[in-house]
């Protein structure tokens, strides 16, 4: 599978890496402690703003999950817990040993399937905005089911700011595949028990390294009570309200989100 | 050619809200006891059709107030005694929206024997927006599909002891079929299909393939079914594989049947009746096929009017009949589109014929299927076979 240009993407290189007979496609960028950033519902080209802040402080890698943009998926893996012994291998095949991880919204769910499998593997952990935790109880539920929604109005949710979004009919052919592909991967991971492994709650103490938690105080969505789970599901981590960020935070406040990853990585190594 | 009598059982009484019809149209629209008498109603128009020697298709939906049977298993068992001559053709079973295929088996067996071997076994996918019901995963539809067809069919036609099954979605611990049907290996095997590749599938198997309400489009759906036929059996199907789903309004003068169809025109506006999330459920229809629609524009697999002219979505009467999903008139009037319709699409043997449709009442759906069966039937059943058409149909999929 070949790799193309990705809008917004020119600060860095995008290739194509094996990993252990899988193609995937990851974007490198900057210098410094390496970083790696698990992209959420949005996908690789959705988190260019955020990589951008990134890389002026750290050696970013950024992959599109299996599955997601032009990244292939091994045909056994059909759920995010998979993802993350598949993550953990390409930890190896990178040579990187515990890196600094930050994933946001669907890319933190996968962070945390790495880290309850193997805690040493990080030297600290950020999630924005994350997703996996149990979404719902019975008729209560805490997290917009985007596949109920519209695709403009899942475009307009996800942060305070305009989405810059492309309608599928203007998109090159390229372009609208990856669209196509994301859309499938989150059907195939997602769908049900919707955006979550129900089992995750119960393994995220074994999370040993120093983690943060950010959410956007404008972020459309999840209610206030998933936070409040998260929270009680991950009380070693450190929780940080970002103001005037939606759930796409990256894209919203992309340079306050770096400073508060930058300040905590920084008293975390201490 | 065999006539099937078909009605989607709409309650539509509740058409007047101004609210999508599927999926998440609150039930508090239904009055049940007005929803009683309607079924009631239609049962007696499959069995009026039983009586006229017609055929029978059901199918089944869910969530919506366009079609009441939400189980066409349950249908047909209802209509395996109510009725003594016609096959009975459940098009379709959604397979890949069922958990258990072997629940599958045993519902079509228990109305096989029932009927007394009259069961029709049409397997289908599924609309999508259905998995949005159902909950089952939208992805890798078409691999459950074909593997819940697999194994019900070794377990209806198996002879041999039990066997059980760890297959790659399903996983039985023992296939035992009590009853198991009285047509043996299994009661025929209907599929439908909208594109010449979909339709590959059944024409390799044999199997019977249906395409529903798309008018010059199933040129090329039957194309590709005869292509694979051939290369599967080395001969031309029979016209009695294939079949094709119309509205057909018949009335002893044209401008009462042209009033009858305008009644039945309104299930084309009831049916696209939901909100747009819906329409395309993101993972459901694959990456390539979702890319070559977008790419070839909303318009491109709509039936078209003679005249080229994609058919709208406010559509007249005319509009229909021209694009060949609706046939109306007097019983010659539809006979002879029906001729007409079967020489354009190279022959087809089954008219899978809605003959209650949208709000026709009772008593214009008994004249018309009285007047279709004794003045029409006769002469369809005699129409001589055309020759196959020589059509190239990559273009559409």
């Amino acid at each position: 599978m070949s790799t193309i240009e990705l809008d917004g993407l020119d600060f860095g290189t995008l290739d194509t890496v094996d990993i252990l007979g899988t193609d995937i496609e990851l974007f490198r960028a900057g210098s410094g402690t390496p970083l790696l950033f698990l992209h959420g519902i949005d996908g690789l080209e959705g988190s260019a703003q955020g990589l951008r802040e990134l890389a002026k402080s750290f050696s970013v890698y950024a992959p599109s999950h299996p599955g997601f943009g032009a990244s292939e998926r091994p045909a056994g893996m059909s759920r995010v817990d998979d993802m993350g012994y598949f993550y953990l291998d390409m930890l190896n095949a990178l040579g990187l040993d515990a890196p600094i991880i930050v994933g946001t919204s669907f890319g933190a769910w996968v962070a945390c399937e790495m880290l309850t499998k193997e805690p040493g593997r990080a030297r600290s952990l950020v999630l924005a905005s994350p997703l996996g935790l149990k979404t719902a109880e019975r008729r209560e539920h805490w997290v917009a089911d985007l596949f109920m929604i519209s695709k403009q109005e899942l475009g307009a949710r996800l942060q305070v700011g305009p989405a810059d979004e492309q309608s599928m009919p203007e998109m090159s052919e390229a372009r609208l595949r990856r669209v196509l592909r994301n859309d499938e991967a989150l059907s195939l991971y997602g769908w049900s028990p919707y955006m979550c492994n129900p089992k995750l709650g119960d393994r995220l103490h074994r999370i040993s390294c120093p983690a943060m938690i950010v959410w956007g105080d404008k972020d459309a969505m999840i209610e206030p009570e998933y936070r409040a789970r998260w929270r009680d599901a991950l009380p070693q981590a450190q929780v940080k309200l970002l103001s005037g960020a939606g759930h796409r935070s990256h894209a919203d406040k992309p340079a306050e989100l770096a400073t508060l990853i930058g300040q905590f990585t920084k008293g975390a190594a201490k | 050619m065999k006539i099937w009598h078909f009605s989607e059982q709409a309650y539509h009484p509740a058409w007047g809200e101004p609210a999508g019809l599927r999926v998440n149209f609150p039930q508090y629209h239904c009055d049940p006891v007005e929803a009683g008498q309607l079924l009631n109603r239609y049962l007696d128009e499959y069995c009026l059709a039983d009586e006229l020697g017609l055929n029978i298709m059901v199918n089944e939906h869910h969530a919506t107030a366009t079609c009441m049977s939400t189980s066409v298993m349950t249908t047909l068992a209802i209509l395996a005694r109510e009725t003594s001559k016609a096959r009975l053709l459940a098009l379709g079973i959604p397979l890949a929206n069922r958990a258990n295929p072997m629940r599958v088996a045993e519902e079509v067996a228990l109305a096989d024997c029932l009927s007394g071997g009259r069961i029709e076994m049409g397997l289908v996918k599924g609309v999508p927006l259905e998995v949005i019901v159902s909950n089952r995963q939208p992805t890798q539809f078409m691999d459950r599909f074909w593997e819940a067809h697999d194994l019900i069919i070794a377990a209806m036609s198996n002879l041999g002891e039990t066997f059980s099954w760890e297959g790659e979605h399903y996983h039985i611990r023992t296939s035992a079929l009590w009853p198991r049907p009285v047509q043996q290996p299994h009661p025929p095997v209907w599929g439908t299909a909208s594109s010449a590749s979909s339709a590959r599938m059944y024409g390799a198997r044999g199997y019977t393939c249906a395409t529903f309400l798309s008018g010059a489009v199933a040129r090329s759906v039957f194309t590709g079914y005869r292509d694979a036929y051939i290369e599967a059996f080395g001969k031309q199907p029979s016209a009695d594989r294939l079949g094709y789903l119309a509205v057909v309004a018949c009335a002893s003068d044209r401008k009462e049947a042209y009033r009858r169809a305008e009644e039945m025109r309104k299930y084309f506006l009831a049916a696209p009746r939901f909100d747009a999330p819906f329409r395309n459920v993101m993972g459901f229809n694959p990456v390539e096929a979702n890319l070559r629609a977008l790419t070839a524009g909303a318009s491109a697999m709509r039936p078209r009017l003679r005249n080229g002219e994609p058919l709208g979505p406010d559509a007249s009467v005319e509009d229909y009949v021209s694009a060949q999903l609706m046939f109306v008139g007097t019983p010659d009037d539809v006979y002879e589109q029906l001729a007409q319709f079967n020489v354009d699409v190279g022959g087809f043997g089954n008219l899978l014929m809605m003959g209650q449709a949208g709000e026709l009442s009772h008593a214009d759906t008994a004249d018309s299927l009285t007047l279709i069966a004794k003045e029409v039937a006769p002469r369809l059943a005699e129409m001589p076979d055309v020759s196959p058409l020589e059509v190239r149909y990559e273009g559409v999929g």
